[in-house]
């Protein structure tokens, strides 16, 4: 494999091409806005094309070898999406003077109506109120642009990156192109999702995304395992998204409309909507974003989602329908930083920032006992959307409350950790697919294919692992840089919208809000736990001697694989510096005031120092005080105690990078300790079982509606039913006169039906 | 009596649809009757291929119908200047003048959908049975009941309309009675004595109508008339407001056996489990939806009145169907059993949807009927071929139907899924108007039809999990196989579901393809502007 793959890159040749459509596209004189709708209707048209050619093709040389069943046409259609996000980026960010026809003074760009879904007339009783419709179009402005780029970009690499992992592994083989189809579609919905200029297409392409989580989660499905897991997470899912629409339904009755340029033109509708009203719909919306972004009670699915195969992994839980939650509240923000709904919504918003706090720390909690490396990320990623949750609480509380400034902080913090989370997270799991990847083969190589003991050995547990540095320094680069964003090490990734966030929960709190006390403790304890649990991953994984004879033969391989670590390592070491410093933050809020990158390039000495300054020495000694204990927690106790459980110098002999030698170093030096009895506590058991959480929804639900359900059927047959028995058995007389005629031939039957017809129409034509 | 009317009739295109299908089934019954074995075997395929010749004729007739309104008149203004709720009258002719019964046929808004979507659905159950046994009966008694289906769509004379109404139960009783399952014989006659008994307590109301239905001035000797027009036009043709509502739950016996509603659907499990596929198709497809239109036409049209008055009956009788179908589904252990019974509880939407009094609404049930006479012919397709590959319908006997049957679960697949709601199919259409209505008529009530959106996806994607998952490498089969090889669908079973899934994804995605969602909303609008609000009361 390893001659085959230097010859490979030929192969994205097509790819390459397609950078040149939107030049294409404004050749013939049409504008990023105009070409937006190809976003959505490129993969729309390659997935059905993927299916049918892989169907009809699926094991021909030029498919699989040229072609990589499918895997390079969803790239080029990919690249397309992606190259027309970076057009739409550019055209937004230099042309706010030539576009502001387009806008209103909300820094929006929205291209009307592309097509009328369904039209309608409203009635109040007998009094008609006018025409309904429900059109789609598209909506671009800052919030759905950066959630649109993390979407393009970790696609597009996630796609690349699953070329090389899905078709090396013979498992796999013929179909793929169920797989590539599957994958452009699921991209297809968060692209319309964040494009979309309504409520109603918003969750329309949020079911979509739905429906291919299921699918791709049961890719495998043979399964029982990840049967079940596709079945639990469109289910969990489905209980919030059926609330959504319960809340969309009470939003259109409030605006009979459910267009963006309605509802945020005047939330108010003239002083006929008051924040009271708003409550329940924007609390029904928000249980289906706790749907989607796994959030406390409803996360059960997102562990269990681990089943796909790992790009799915990152897909899902990085790029894409985790963040469909996120974006829906940063959507109802407007609503929230309504004047004249002040003070209505701050309760809602101290609700969202309580689940934050919950789930974060939960699973955080849950995560220290994990030993698939998988399921660490996933719980990893519930927390840390948790703190995006928490921020946007913040947010909008801040906002309802009239702390116009503070809400936009907290507010372009908490979609700056979106941003974050995501380019590390779609990172770590691909680095994780890349171990897993390795490990399976080196076992394969190791045991051979067929010994038979296949099932025992888990290429994802840990245990299993360790002193892998050596053998993948770029994945083991990778997934430190990962980890340190996620973790918040100052200056990378995540730090800085991560200290944004825990700093405006505790700001909440210093305006009055005391209701947030409990999830800004939370998160604040949170930061150290991630600390530790990231770091335990690592060690596990990188540092230490090898706990299987597999790691041996472990080997890094193919550029597919590699080659979207390195692009993500880039961006998740110095994305989130440059960003902080180019004032992203207030631009996400504010894009109509905020000039990015204007003060970065005119003085950038300046402006760094005031970046710094403002993270590591803020005004208020609230902010110092928290600023630092997050600080301390998380980038030196949390790693410190991981490094003294797990950590250790690798086997002699081996020798690992220098970016991360340093590391395995500190590690041997801390000393050990031993944690056997730690992991068999009775605190651990339960964080093993998930806190019991999953068991209590299956026991309620095998002793409520299942009963119910058994029991339903048999009243049905038997009483229902069992009536109409009854009155045919009273009326013997009948069926036994009924009984003569059915011979059981059908020319009688037929005979008799036409010659009964036409005596009928005979008499009746007599009298006539 | 002057026979050229009756000339002219034959050439109405809406009377061509009924009787030439009938005519033509009777007469391939027959050549195929008279015919000694040898002639038989000859013209097996003859007969075969002419019944799919004239179900595909007859529906490029009913699309070219379609085309003309749509593009030839605006649907609304015209249906307006017609009558109230505009039935677009095209024509008609004295057929029994000593007690008023004419033939008088019409289409509008409300039946085009009903009769497109009938002759798209014969030609396509045809092809999905197409190896049936004594196929040339088999196909000829679909086409027979084609015509007596359009027979009940179109006609504006009730008398016709419960003759053609009682016709379509013919050929449906023989498709079981000879071509059903193992208890076929009860599964018949349970469905044929039910829904008839049903039907007399509608045409009981239909009696009363016609005896309040005064055409003295045609001077025929009772004076009355059947005309369904003349009732329509004339405000309250039922002067005594009691002897109306008696009327109107007549009707709604009769019609809500039909659909079924809870509690009088329990003929339609046994029915479906019973019939041939294609048998089952067409129950699913159109027959329930006699139900829905007749309650629409003659129940909502006629009595608006009593809508407004017994729209708590309604509601119950909606809710229960919905809640209590789908929790009862989840009880099920048959595959077919488990898509009738959801069948049941997608029609008290309809219901549902007719009690908002929004145009919306009923917008809505109407689009239900259209878009659920795609979608579940679908679902009783994949049972059907099911059932004959594997000869069992329990849904734990076996494991990975996808290993064997890749074709077959896909359709499964994109069945269920389009029948638990999924958006971009076309039931997300009907259900999502229906309950935006429903929430502005009865706001927080909605939670309860919501909720049981979860109950059905709960049951889609349980069965699915056991029958088209899991299994490991291998599948396990169910042990009616007797080691016999499994296979995938045939390519005209293929076919036939490839069309009802691309169909429903198109109407998920353009709701107003062939105009479908704007002529039922305009319908609707008109409904609620002139008959249930009607202009004196409306200031």
């Amino acid at each position: 494999m390893g001659e085959h793959s230097k010859s490979e890159w030929n192969l994205l040749l097509p790819v390459g091409l397609m950078i040149f459509f939107p030049v294409i596209r404004h050749l013939l004189e049409f504008d990023a806005m105009e070409s937006a709708f190809l976003i959505v209707a490129v993969p729309l048209v390659i997935f059905p094309a993927i299916l049918i050619l892989g169907q009809l093709s699926k094991g021909e040389d030029w498919w699989k070898n040229q072609l990589k069943e499918g895997g390079i046409v969803a790239l080029a259609g990919l690249a397309i999406t992606l190259s027309l996000t970076v057009w739409l980026i550019i055209e937004f960010y230099m042309g706010n003077e030539k576009l502001s026809q387009f806008e209103d003074d909300a820094g929006v760009l929205s291209q009307g109506v592309i097509f009328d879904w369904i039209q309608f007339e409203i009635f109040d009783g007998a009094t008609l109120l006018g025409t309904s419709t429900l059109s789609f179009g598209l909506w671009i402005d800052s919030v759905s642009l950066v959630v649109l780029f993390v979407a393009a970009f970790l696609c597009f690499l996630i796609c690349w990156f699953a070329i090389g992992y899905m078709n090396t592994d013979p498992i796999n083989e013929d179909r793929n192109h169920r797989f590539f189809a599957e994958f452009v579609l699921f991209s297809m919905g968060m692209f319309g999702m964040v494009l979309a200029d309504s409520f109603l297409w918003l969750f329309i392409f949020w079911e979509i995304m739905g429906l291919c989580s299921y699918l791709l989660i049961g890719f495998y499905w043979e399964k029982p395992s990840a049967a079940a897991a596709a079945k639990k997470a469109f289910l969990t899912t489905r209980v919030g998204d059926v609330f959504l629409m319960v809340g969309l339904f009470m939003l259109y009755d409030l605006y009979h409309s459910l267009e963006f340029a309605v509802i945020f033109g005047d939330p108010t509708l003239g002083g006929a909507v008051h924040g009271v009203d708003l409550q329940w719909p924007l609390f029904f919306m928000f249980i289906g974003c706790v749907g989607k972004s796994a959030q406390f009670p409803l996360h059960v699915w997102l562990p269990d989602a681990m089943e796909g195969p790992t790009p799915v992994s990152a897909l899902i839980h990085a790029a894409t329908m985790v963040n469909a939650g996120l974006y829906l509240v940063a959507r109802m923000f407007p609503l929230f930083s309504e004047p004249h709904f002040e003070g209505d919504l701050s309760d809602l918003a101290m609700l969202i920032a309580w689940i934050g706090g919950i789930t974060a720390c939960m699973a955080a909690f849950i995560a220290f006992v994990a030993n698939d490396i998988k399921r660490v990320l996933a719980y990893s990623t519930m927390s840390q959307l948790a703190y995006i949750f928490t921020g946007l609480g913040a947010a909008c509380w801040f906002a309802n409350e009239g702390y116009h400034h503070l809400a936009t902080v907290a507010f372009g913090a908490s979609l700056f950790h979106l941003f974050n989370h995501a380019m590390a997270k779609g990172m770590l799991f691909m680095a994780s697919g890349s171990v897993i990847h390795e490990m399976h083969h080196a076992h394969d190589h190791a045991h051979g294919h067929d010994d038979g003991d296949h099932h025992d050995f888990d290429p994802q547990d840990m245990r299993n692992m360790g002193g892998l540095a050596s053998k993948m320094p770029v994945t083991s680069i990778a997934m430190m840089l990962g980890s340190m964003s996620i973790i918040g090490i100052p200056l990378i990734g995540g730090f800085w919208s991560k200290e944004g966030i825990v700093g405006q929960a505790w700001n909440v709190y210093a305006h009055g809000g005391e209701m947030i006390l409990f999830p800004a403790i939370l998160v604040l304890a949170t930061a150290g736990m991630t600390g530790f649990y990231m770091s335990r991953m690592w060690f596990m994984t990188f540092a230490g001697k090898p706990k299987s004879d597999v790691v041996e033969h472990v080997h890094e391989d193919t550029q597919w694989i590699k080659t979207p670590l390195v692009v993500l390592s880039i961006v998740t070491a110095f994305s989130g510096f440059i960003l902080a410093c180019g004032n992203f933050v207030h631009w996400l809020a504010e894009p109509y005031h905020y000039e990015p990158f204007g003060e970065l390039l005119a003085h950038p000495i300046d402006a760094i120092l005031h970046e710094l300054e403002h993270a590591f020495l803020p005004e208020e000694n609230l902010l110092k005080i928290v600023g630092w204990t997050a600080i301390l927690l998380s980038a030196g106790l949390g790693p410190f105690i991981a490094a003294r459980m797990h950590g250790g110098r690798l086997a002699d002999g081996e020798e690992a990078t220098p970016l991360t030698n340093w590391l395995i170093s500190y590690s041997g030096s801390v000393g050990h300790t031993d944690v056997g009895d730690l992991a068999t506590g009775g605190f651990a058991t339960a964080l093993h079982n998930r806190l019991y959480i999953d068991d209590a929804y299956e026991w309620v639900i095998s002793r409520t509606i299942m009963p119910l359900a058994t029991i339903c059927a048999w009243i049905d047959k038997n009483w229902v039913d069992g009536a109409i028995k009854g009155i045919e058995s009273g009326s013997q007389s009948t069926s036994t006169w009924l009984r003569q005629f059915t011979t059981g031939r059908a020319s009688d039957y037929l005979l008799m039906a036409t010659v009964g017809m036409l005596v009928i129409v005979g008499i009746l034509w007599g009298v006539a | 009596m002057e026979i050229t009317e009756y000339i002219t009739m034959l050439g109405n295109p809406l009377t061509v649809l009924i009787l030439l299908p009938i005519t033509g089934a009777l007469l391939l019954m027959l050549v195929h009757w008279l015919g000694n074995d040898e002639r038989r075997e000859m013209l097996a395929n003859p007969i075969r291929y002419t019944n799919l010749g004239i179900a595909l004729l007859m529906f490029v007739l009913a699309t070219f119908i379609g085309l003309e309104e749509k593009f030839g008149l605006a649907w609304g203004e015209y249906l307006y200047q017609n009558c109230e709720i505009g039935a677009v009258s095209t024509g008609s002719c004295t057929l029994i003048s000593s007690i008023g019964v004419s033939w008088h046929v019409g289409i509008d808004a409300l039946s085009f959908p009903m009769v497109w979507l009938t002759t798209l659905l014969i030609p396509i159950s045809m092809v999905v049975e197409w190896d049936a046994k004594k196929g040339a009966y088999f196909h000829s008694l679909i086409l027979m009941m084609e015509g007596a289906l359009i027979g009940v769509f179109v006609s504006l004379d009730l008398f016709v309309f419960y003759v053609f109404w009682e016709l379509t139960l013919i050929p449906m009783f023989f498709l079981i009675l000879m071509w059903g399952g193992e208890d076929r014989r009860y599964a018949a006659q349970k469905f044929f004595i039910y829904t008839f008994a049903a039907s007399v307590f509608m045409l009981a109301g239909i009696l009363v109508m016609y005896f309040n239905n005064d055409a003295s001035w045609v001077g025929n000797i009772t004076g009355k008339s059947f005309d369904f027009v003349l009732m329509d036009t004339s405000t309250n043709f039922i002067e005594a407001e009691g002897l109306r509502s008696i009327v109107f739950l007549l009707m709604l016996i009769g019609f809500a056996t039909k659909m079924p509603s809870v509690p009088v659907h329990t003929w339609l499990p046994d029915a479906h489990v019973q019939a041939p596929t294609a048998g089952s198709m067409l129950l699913a497809g159109v027959m329930l939806k006699m139900g829905a239109y007749g309650f629409l036409r003659l129940g909502v049209t006629l009595f608006p009145d009593q809508v407004i008055e017994f729209q708590t009956l309604l509601i119950v009788l909606g809710m229960v169907s919905l809640v209590y179908g789908a929790v009862v589904c989840l009880g099920q252990v048959n595959l077919k059993r488990m898509v009738a019974y959801s069948s049941v509880s997608h029609m008290g939407l309809i219901f549902l949807g007719v009690a908002t009094l929004q145009p919306l609404g009923i917008a809505g049930a109407i689009f239900m009927m259209f878009a659920h006479g795609i979608i579940s012919p679908l679902l009783f397709a994949v049972c059907g071929s099911f059932k004959h590959h594997y000869h069992t319908l329990e849904i734990d006997s076996m494991r990975g139907l996808a290993h064997h049957s890749p074709w077959m679960s896909a359709h499964m697949m994109v069945g269920w899924m389009g029948s638990l709601g999924l958006p971009l199919m076309a039931g997300f259409v009907a259900e999502v108007a229906i309950l935006i209505a429903f929430y502005m008529a009865f706001g927080w009530w909605v939670l309860l039809p919501a909720v049981t959106l979860i109950v059905t996806a709960t049951y889609y994607l349980w069965s699915m999990q056991r029958t088209i998952f899991e299994g490991g490498g291998e599948a396990q089969l169910p042990p009616t196989m007797h080691d016999e090889e499994p296979r995938d669908i045939t390519w005209h079973e293929n076919t036939g579901m490839l069309i009802l899934g691309v169909l429903a994804v198109i109407y998920g995605i353009y709701p107003d393809f062939f105009g479908m969602f704007e002529m039922m909303s305009d319908w609707a609008t008109l409904l609620v502007e002139n008959a249930i609000y009607p202009p004196e009361v409306n200031p």
